[in-house]
């Protein structure tokens, strides 16, 4: 509330442009905490109605998968769509721009989550992901054989909470019996565990579907190793991988204006009573 | 000067439209199972249209800062906040407790408004009037209670004290009030204010204009 001000005068001095020049505004109205949602949408539906633009409300997952287009304009649908963040672990099947279909998500933690609670509770500091990917560039990635969860079913869920468990497990049962704990390999095998559980669903969920096209966002997406290892899978299955930059791949606003860009040129746009929604 | 008043303090959503000092208009509304979210902009458009107000004619927005429901409040100051910004008008934060005792003040005594607070609280003040004005002096700090404690103020007041405000009937339900002394005097009658917030803002605005 004290910043949405100051933030979109900010932004429209630094992208220089004046309020009038605007032709519509997109908001996000879900998923996520509804206070802050609440502010956001208010705000955009009173901009939109002073100046008689349209309002178009915008689902936060469908930003990270159209942060991509900000970088690749040509990316092919139908495209699966992994979303990895803090907050989210969906697999998403997008059969055309604006028609999308939730084929599986996470049971518990989202994998960012996971990164964050394992680097907390070895004390590693906070965001879990940068940390714990720059520690486990000197470990090796096959020291422990953590699980890959749900990774023998067929089904395209994902579940992180076992994961945890194992390396919350792994630790302690090595200071028990005192010996020393290698934090740089333990991050290596957690990190390659998410990844191949992570590369494992995606690629099943393409070869299910026969889709040639993958498009992956959200915070995790910026994980250089999922990327490297991600973007060699697609090379021998011949599926193309697409990635957002990295400063696109954590929550942006950006990818919200994409959004609203291709829902209005389809002529789609809300009404005022637009409301939120939490989860 | 023409100003939008918008008060989401409580469950009820009241939008006003003052000009030159004068209420034009007020509405107040509530609907179970419907945000301010959703009504806020469709209700503002009809109050617009009934009273013949152009957007572009505002020259201020006031809106209710609370205490009150977080969520509310929010709706009311995030739509404030962009409705100005866009007409590039000026906004005024009202408190809403003397927004309550600004439209009770004809009532002869001590006025102590309530906006129901959670976890069975409740935000209140005591206000007196200027001797020979209608101006009012705040009494006591802005403070949130439960009834117990605001109770035990009430009684020590030998004055005639008028209590009023959000939440009163359940006040009123779960003690035995009419068993008060004589001079403890509830309201429960909701009388809409928001056209007293955006007196106020007008009043804000003009002084800040005059700096």
């Amino acid at each position: 509330m004290k910043y949405i001000l100051v933030t979109c005068k900010e932004a429209l001095e630094k992208a220089g442009v004046i309020l009038e020049d605007i032709d519509a505004i997109a908001v996000v109205n879900g998923p996520g905490l509804k206070g802050s949602l609440l502010v956001g949408l208010s705000f955009a539906k009173a901009i939109a109605f002073a100046l008689n633009k349209p309002l178009i409300g915008v689902n936060h997952i469908e930003g990270h998968i159209y942060a991509n287009f900000l970088d690749n304009k040509k990316i092919e649908t139908p495209f699966i769509s992994l979303i990895v963040s803090g907050g989210h672990t969906s697999l998403i099947l997008v059969e055309e721009i604006g028609q999308h279909k939730v084929l599986g998500k996470t049971r518990d933690d989202a994998a960012g989550e996971v990164f964050d609670k394992i680097a907390k509770y070895l004390d590693l500091g906070y965001p879990g992901g940068p940390i714990i990917e720059k520690i486990a560039l000197n470990g090796k990635k096959d020291a422990i054989i953590f699980p890959r969860p749900l990774t023998k079913t067929s089904n395209l869920d994902f579940s992180f909470s076992g994961l945890k468990t194992a390396v919350i497990y792994f630790v302690r049962e090595k200071i028990k019996t005192k010996e020393k704990l290698q934090i740089e390999n333990i991050c290596a095998s957690f990190q390659q565990a998410v990844i191949d559980t992570l590369i494992h669903k995606t690629l099943s969920a393409a070869n299910k579907y026969n889709i040639k096209n993958i498009v992956i966002g959200g915070g995790v997406a910026a994980n250089e190793c999922l990327r490297k290892t991600m973007l060699e899978t697609g090379k021998l299955n011949n599926i193309m991988v697409y990635f957002p930059s990295k400063e696109l791949c954590t929550d942006n606003a950006a990818m919200i204006g994409v959004v609203g860009y291709y829902k209005l040129s389809k002529g789609f746009s809300d009404s005022f009573d637009l409301d939120v929604f939490t989860g | 000067m023409k100003i939008l008043g918008i008060d989401t303090t409580t469950d009820v959503l009241n939008l006003a439209i003052t000009i030159n000092g004068v209420m034009s208009f007020d509405f107040m509304m509530k609907r179970e199972g419907i945000t301010h979210s959703a009504i806020m902009i469709p209700t503002l458009k009809n109050i617009l249209r009934i009273t013949e107000v152009r957007l572009n004619e505002l020259e201020g927005i006031a809106v209710s800062i609370g205490p009150g429901s977080f969520t509310g409040l929010r709706i009311g100051l995030a739509t404030a906040k962009g409705l100005a910004f866009s007409l590039s008008i000026p906004i005024a934060g009202v408190n809403a407790l003397e927004s309550y005792a600004l439209r009770w003040k004809e009532l002869p005594g001590i006025l102590c408004p309530i906006i129901k607070a959670r976890k069975g609280e409740y935000y209140f003040t005591f206000y007196k009037k200027r001797k020979n004005s209608d101006n009012l002096i705040r009494i006591e700090d802005y403070q949130c209670m439960d009834w117990f404690g605001i109770k035990e103020k009430l009684f020590k007041l030998d004055k005639s004290v008028f209590i009023f405000g959000y939440g009163l009937t359940e006040i009123i339900e779960n003690n035995e009030t009419n068993q008060y002394p004589n001079n403890i005097n509830f309201i429960v009658r909701t009388k809409s204010r928001c056209y007293i917030i955006a007196l106020i803002g007008e009043k804000k605005i003009l002084k800040k204009k005059e700096k």
